[in-house]
């Protein structure tokens, strides 16, 4: 096996990895309401979700080989890699995408960690920002596009993510106050248990659509990787195994249940009741649905809390937990650029060290970091056991019920 | 760039206004008739409870028939398709 395979299997196990994460880091997107109000166990509802994500990413036919040129310049219009890199077995186009990944990944975890739900795609956004500012300056990014369609860090990032929550808070919250309304005369046991199966409808399209949006991503960038290393030549399709292990990844990911995050959407942010549920994912459905029709880009994790903090507000006399909110929205502020800083200084890390060894190393830095991530959140673990209790000012979980 | 935004944002927000909160009311009428079908509502409603039963069953249809329209967009477009509403009736159709 030369040094070039190497590093190329670097990149697949990485991006791969990225998957998983991206999997468990979104489960909270669709299923934190149900879990939350009941309308499914723990178990069921990540099970529930990991199924309609493996399907939504077999069902992504169509090639997403273009994905990263939203960011940055490093492939042409057709899919593949430009020319310039194409050099010694596309070696400098795969510390990009290595080093991109690894800050996709840890920013993922660290906020996973602090039950934080933060958007996947601006990690993995961020992380080969930085990479590529790193490796080729600040030109080889795609700030804003040529300007005759929505495109670029700004088209495609920043305007969708300051918008999305506001859009889906706002339709969530007239989706509840018109519930609410409606079922004014309904007693409570009633409407709670007839809201139950929309909830769950609408949070299993969240999760589907989830599947083929996300998944394709990481498709993308294994493709690329391989036809930058000259093991792949085609643009208008991918090879079965990555589609495989990519819907795989993801799914396991998801089956994983990111608990803290869903703990944070579920009960952190709103206490939520079953037609809130309803109400939530149905915004959060139609929002990520009627964009990806209008060819439009938008974070699920953007547009799924958008809705429960409108799900919140549209309730006459629920509590919104503001604290919380402020926290996530930190967060989001944050992701781009800190898994920029994160990819940027790999590559640095990768480049001093140069070759195939710079690659081994980023990766090794990631492990460490990572199993760093996963001892601290050991101290205090949130699990499907504990993932509905109380919510005490705190993430934490508390075994006996604050009184609030 | 401002424009091409706030032109789709806006798409985007009648869309969900319309699916995303039209639908859940739709539903809600669905729960909020079938409780009148079985009494579960604090006020008793007038007229034959099967009524209420048959009314609020149609209303769970209309959503699920919507629904499946969602699915279909999801899985068009997964296969370089899209659902085209310009006949009103959803069509699938090669992606623009």
């Amino acid at each position: 096996m030369g040094p070039e395979v190497i590093l190329l299997v670097l990149v697949v196990g990485t991006a791969l990895a990225f998957d998983f994460t991206n999997g468990f880091h979104d489960t909270a997107n669709a299923m934190a309401t149900s879990i939350a109000t009941g309308a499914l166990k723990p178990k069921v509802a990540v099970a529930l979700s990991a199924v309609l994500n493996l399907v939504g990413a077999f069902l992504s036919v169509q090639v997403a080989l273009t994905v990263t040129n939203a960011v940055v310049h490093i492939q042409d219009d057709s899919g593949a890699p430009q020319s310039r890199f194409l050099a010694d077995h596309g070696h400098d186009l795969l510390m990009i995408v290595l080093a991109g990944l690894v800050g996709g990944i840890v920013w993922n975890l660290l906020t996973w960690l602090l039950g934080l739900p933060s958007s996947s795609s601006h990690a993995l956004f961020g992380g080969l920002i930085g990479a590529t500012i790193a490796g080729l300056g600040f030109s080889g990014v795609n700030w804003t596009g040529d300007g005759t369609k929505l495109d670029g860090v700004v088209g495609k990032v920043i305007l969708p993510a300051l918008m999305s929550p506001v859009l889906a808070a706002l339709v969530a919250g007239v989706g509840t106050w018109m519930i609410y309304k409606i079922t004014s005369a309904v007693s409570d046991r009633f409407k709670e248990t007839g809201f139950r199966w929309g909830q769950i409808a609408s949070a299993s399209l969240v999760s589907l659509a989830h599947g083929t949006n996300d998944a394709q991503k990481t498709m993308g960038v294994i493709t690329l990787a391989l036809i930058a290393s000259g093991q792949w030549t085609d643009t208008s399709s991918i090879p079965f195994w990555v589609k495989l292990s990519c819907a795989t990844a993801i799914a396991l990911g998801t089956y994983l249940g990111g608990w803290r995050i869903i703990r944070t959407l579920g009960k952190g942010l709103v206490e939520i009741s079953s037609p809130q549920g309803m109400a939530a994912e149905s915004a959060s459905a139609a929002v990520i649905l009627a964009s990806s029709h209008l060819g439009f880009a938008l974070s699920t994790t953007h547009v799924a809390t958008g809705s429960i903090l409108g799900t919140g507000l549209g309730r006459p006399g629920a509590q919104v937990r503001w604290a919380v909110a402020g926290r996530m929205l930190v967060a989001w502020c944050i992701t781009l650029p800190s898994a920029a800083l994160v990819g940027a200084a790999m590559w640095w890390l990768g480049h001093l060290v140069g070759g195939v060894g710079g690659g081994v190393l980023i990766v090794v830095v990631l492990v460490g970091l990572a199993a760093y991530l996963f001892s601290r959140s050991r101290r205090t673990p949130v699990g499907a056991d504990n993932v509905n209790d109380e919510w005490a000012g705190h993430a934490q979980p508390t075994r006996e019920p604050a009184n609030v | 760039m401002l424009d091409l935004f706030l032109q789709a944002a806006w798409k985007v927000l009648v869309a969900g206004l319309v699916l995303g909160a039209g639908l859940p009311a739709v539903f809600a009428v669905g729960v909020r008739l079938s409780a009148a079908g079985v009494g579960a509502t604090t006020v008793p409603a007038p007229g034959p409870r099967a009524g209420y039963r048959v009314a609020g069953v149609l209303c769970f249809v209309v959503v699920a028939l919507a629904v499946a329209v969602g699915i279909t967009v999801i899985v068009a477009a997964g296969f370089g398709k899209m659902v085209s509403f310009e006949h009103v009736f959803p069509t699938i159709v090669p992606k623009a």
